[in-house]
């Protein structure tokens, strides 16, 4: 008997994922175990095992879709099995008619995939998206059970009518421009990225504070322990410094440790410390999450960043892995510049932004002498924390970084 | 010269004349096209109407001859079947003229004459001698021109032996003895009716179950039924020959038990319906067909030829007078650029047998089939005071339902008032309702469609009158 396989509940909160790559086609044998798909979640990546061995029968959804958790993807026969001669119904597609049974010469359907989310909807409504030409299996109901109601359809029908190329409708082909160009698709992590970006930038009410910041005592430091660490086979950057540091800064200043409840207009101030780490991957930008950063070690923190730096290069993340943050991370000095300013990792109130460290020479009382700065940039959500609390938070950041003793002697 | 109008129906059924009415409504000039000579087509003429005049009325003779247990004497009970067959026809004349009077009132033009493509857009109409009545040339056509009964090679209808229901239907004499081929709705409900009025019933029935494709629980109560009117019933049978024998007629037919000989005196045969597209010249037009001559349609009740829509029987099973209608109804906005598409996901039936069988969306085969888990509540008839009451305790009601979210997802009811009962359902469906949603909802007592909401609780659990599964 083929087995189907069901998008499984891939972690808090996710209800749908969008197949980014098939690792197998039809026809193709597979083992239990094998990592045949790759679906991104608007959390994170990650391969899915397979359940069952045999052949890939059917594959039910394609690159590119987006697949609510519990929709089939994929049809796995027994080895051997050939492939059906008609291909199956895509996945999201109505159910056929029901067969009436009056019908004295009716023949009996063969078997086909269970039905995979019939648009739950009214006859009223489905006139009324009908009429505002809605595709209602692109609208996400807020009724009861998902139930479509009128004012989902028209709500839609607004965005379309406002926004053609809108996810909800299918934009008209562009005209080809004779020009050597490419279009490349905004899906997978780049979509989820885009969509974050935006709404943190028309939500959060940004503003920007720098501050310089005297980094010698802890190059100073840092060289110090690399050696040991090594020993430990800890890769030991300044990161570590950096977050322990932004860990005591936030118990100065618990609002920032906190995101924004826009619907119910209260701040959540979060008495753990969760703290992501923005990180380039190939597919884009991703945040894992030190979770608890307040009670690991240096040499702890250390080797969690690289755990987690490696597993975001090889999608090996879990939704854990990128779940539950409370203050973000973003270096920003790899390849130069002077200053940047960072978008808040929405929900989130603030974030750091680190620059590199460099030699300048500075001003010490009546002399200039050649020190180990560096630039901070940490960008606020106005609407929850007014400048004078960020500008308290960064100064007692710096004083942290400056005198890294005191991150070991407060702990 | 052809005459434009907006739009030309042709067939004046239950399809035709009321996507005429409704596009009339939105405002398109209108011509209604029948051969017939009198509107409302195979139904109100010769089909659902007329047979439900006769059987309520066998029903009620079949009543009053069992009501001794409950105390009503008579004595000299009598049909007379020339009186009944005048009150047949009265019904059937003032539905024809409700419905021209409804035609007149929207700007229905009404034709009567048999119409032809002469190309895609032009259509001729003639009488019954050929003659030329008008051509059309016409922006917009509904091809509303349903179906007619199916016979067999060796038994072809004579009008006096061998009959279509249409013929049966107007008997003035009830045959002393009925062999019905085909046990499928139409044999049944004619052949009870029939029964009820004192004729012995005979059904040959090909496949392995009377009321083909009905849930088998429920084709079993209705064979238990008509055992007790004294009908024989054989399926996985075949009628092969038939001969005349002394005034009589022997019907030789293939059993599994032999070959066996019937010797009866009027034979029915209701073996399913054909499309009527002869003399429309389609080939004219550019319409295609499927294999079996019905004329293949979109969502939106299109042909491959744009402007050309077909609805009702003529595009294909289930034969059912209010599918047509919705369908031409959908056709008519169509044509009047609304934006209408034939997307329902109830299509009840109603079956006039005793007891009646009405059911809409899925049966518990067709779910299974279709992977859904499937849960079923049923609660019979017996268990509700009503319906003991009423001394029809027949039957049952079962809801089938989607284990998983809870969703209706069909509802099957053989029993007294089946066919009323079914539309809450439809509706249900129709609303995306959940199996708690009509538990939950109050049914007035004492009623039959207690037993729905009864049903409902049943496959939750948490049945009160009948002991859970």
């Amino acid at each position: 008997m083929p087995k189907e396989f069901k998008l499984p509940d891939i972690g808090e909160g996710v209800h749908e994922g969008e197949i980014t790559k098939w690792l197998v086609k039809e026809g193709d044998p597979i083992k239990e175990e094998q990592l045949f798909v790759e679906v991104m979640t608007d959390k994170v990546t990650v391969q899915l095992p397979s359940p069952y061995t045999g052949t890939v029968l059917r594959i039910l959804a394609k690159e590119g879709e987006l697949v609510r958790v519990g929709s089939p993807i994929i049809v796995v026969g027994e080895e051997g099995d050939t492939l059906p001669a008609s291909p199956a119904p895509p996945s999201r597609q109505e159910p056929a008619a029901p067969q009436e049974p009056t019908a004295p010469e009716a023949p009996r359907t063969a078997p086909t995939p269970p039905p995979t989310g019939e648009v739950l909807a009214t006859p009223a409504v489905r006139r009324l998206a009908r009429e505002l030409s809605v595709d209602l299996a692109a609208v996400r109901g807020t009724g009861p059970r998902g139930r479509i109601t009128e004012d989902d359809v028209h709500s839609v029908g607004r965005r379309s009518a406002a926004m053609p190329a809108s996810q909800e409708v299918v934009p008209v082909p562009p005209a080809p421009t004779g020009r050597p160009e490419e279009r490349i698709p905004i899906h997978g992590i780049r979509r989820r990225i885009a969509e974050k970006m935006h709404k943190s930038t028309t939500t959060a009410a940004h503003f920007t504070y720098v501050e310089e910041v005297d980094m010698t005592h802890l190059v100073h430091l840092r060289d110090k322990l690399k050696g040991r660490a090594e020993k430990k086979g800890v890769r030991l950057t300044y990161l570590p410094f950096i977050v322990r540091a932004v860990v005591a800064a936030l118990k100065d200043h618990p609002t920032l440790n906190a995101t924004l409840d826009d619907e119910r207009q209260e701040l959540v101030v979060k008495r753990y410390y969760h703290i992501g780490i923005a990180t380039a991957t190939d597919a884009g930008l991703i945040v894992p999450v030190i979770h608890d950063a307040d009670r690991r070690d240096l040499n702890g923190l250390a080797a969690e960043i690289e755990r987690l730096a490696d597993a975001a290069r090889t999608n090996r993340l879990t939704p854990q892995d990128i779940s539950g943050g409370t203050f973000t991370i973003t270096s920003l000095g790899a390849l130069g510049g002077i200053l940047a300013t960072p978008i808040i990792n929405w929900p989130e109130v603030a974030i750091v932004g680190i620059h590199r460290i460099e030699k300048r020479p500075v001003v010490h009382g009546e002399q200039v002498v050649v020190r180990d700065m560096m630039y901070l940039t940490c960008s606020f959500d106005h609407r929850a924390i007014d400048g004078h609390i960020g500008a308290a938070f960064v100064e007692s950041l710096k004083e942290f970084l400056e005198h890294p003793a005191l991150l070991f002697v407060e702990a | 010269m052809a005459r434009p109008v907006d739009l030309l129906v042709i067939g004046a059924g239950p399809g035709g004349y009321v996507a005429a009415i409704r596009a009339a409504q939105l405002g398109l000039k209108t011509v209604l096209v029948d051969k017939d000579g009198r509107l409302g087509g195979e139904c109100l003429n010769y089909g659902c109407i007329p047979s439900k005049a006769l059987i309520f009325t066998a029903n009620l003779v079949h009543k009053l001859r069992h009501a001794g247990e409950m105390g009503i004497e008579y004595s000299g009970l009598r049909v007379n079947m020339e009186k009944l067959q005048k009150w047949r026809a009265s019904v059937i004349e003032r539905l024809n003229r409700g419905i021209e009077q409804l035609c007149q009132a929207n700007g229905v033009e009404v034709l009567f004459g048999e119409a032809s493509f002469l190309d895609p857009r032009r259509i001729r109409v003639v009488d019954h001698d050929k003659a030329v009545l008008e051509e059309f040339d016409a922006a917009k056509v509904i091809v509303a021109t349903g179906s007619r009964p199916n016979d067999l090679p060796a038994f072809r209808f004579d009008g006096r032996r061998i009959l279509s229901s249409k013929e049966a239907l107007e008997l003035a004499v009830a045959p002393a003895h009925l062999l019905v081929i085909g046990g499928g709705v139409t044999g049944l409900e004619l052949g009870t009716y029939f029964a009820k009025l004192g004729t012995q019933l005979t059904v040959v029935e090909f496949l392995a179950q009377i009321l083909p494709g009905v849930d088998p629980e429920a084709a079993r109560i209705v064979a238990r039924s008509l055992k007790k009117l004294g009908a024989d019933v054989h399926v996985g049978s075949q009628a092969t020959t038939w001969k005349e024998a002394e005034g009589r007629i022997v019907v030789a037919a293939e059993t599994p038990d032999g070959p066996r000989e019937f010797v009866v005196d009027t034979v029915l045969v209701t073996i399913g319906r054909r499309p009527s597209t002869d003399g429309l010249n389609l080939a004219n037009a550019g319409v295609g067909t499927d294999e079996k001559g019905f004329i293949r349609v979109d969502r939106e009740m299109r042909t491959n030829v744009r402007h050309i829509f077909a609805v009702g029987d003529v595009v294909g099973q289930p034969f059912l007078a209010h599918k047509a209608s919705k369908e031409g109804i959908v056709a008519a906005e169509v044509a009047a650029g609304r934006a209408a598409a034939a997307d329902w996901r109830a299509l009840p039936s109603a079956i006039f047998t005793d007891p009646e069988v009405a059911t809409v969306g899925l049966d518990e085969a067709a779910a299974a089939q279709k992977g859904f888990e499937v849960r079923v509540g049923k609660v019979p008839f017996a268990a509700m005071g009503r319906a003991l009451a009423a001394g029809e305790t027949e039957g049952f009601v079962k809801v089938v339902m989607d284990a998983k979210t809870a969703r209706l997802l069909g509802v099957q009811i053989v029993g007294p008032d089946a066919s009323d009962l079914i539309s809450e359902m439809a509706v249900a469906i129709e609303m995306g309702a959940s199996v708690e949603d009509i538990a939950l909802t109050i049914h007035p007592h004492p009623t039959l469609p207690e037993a729905i909401m009864e049903a409902a609780e049943a496959a939750l659990g948490r049945a009160i009158h009948v002991v859970n599964r």
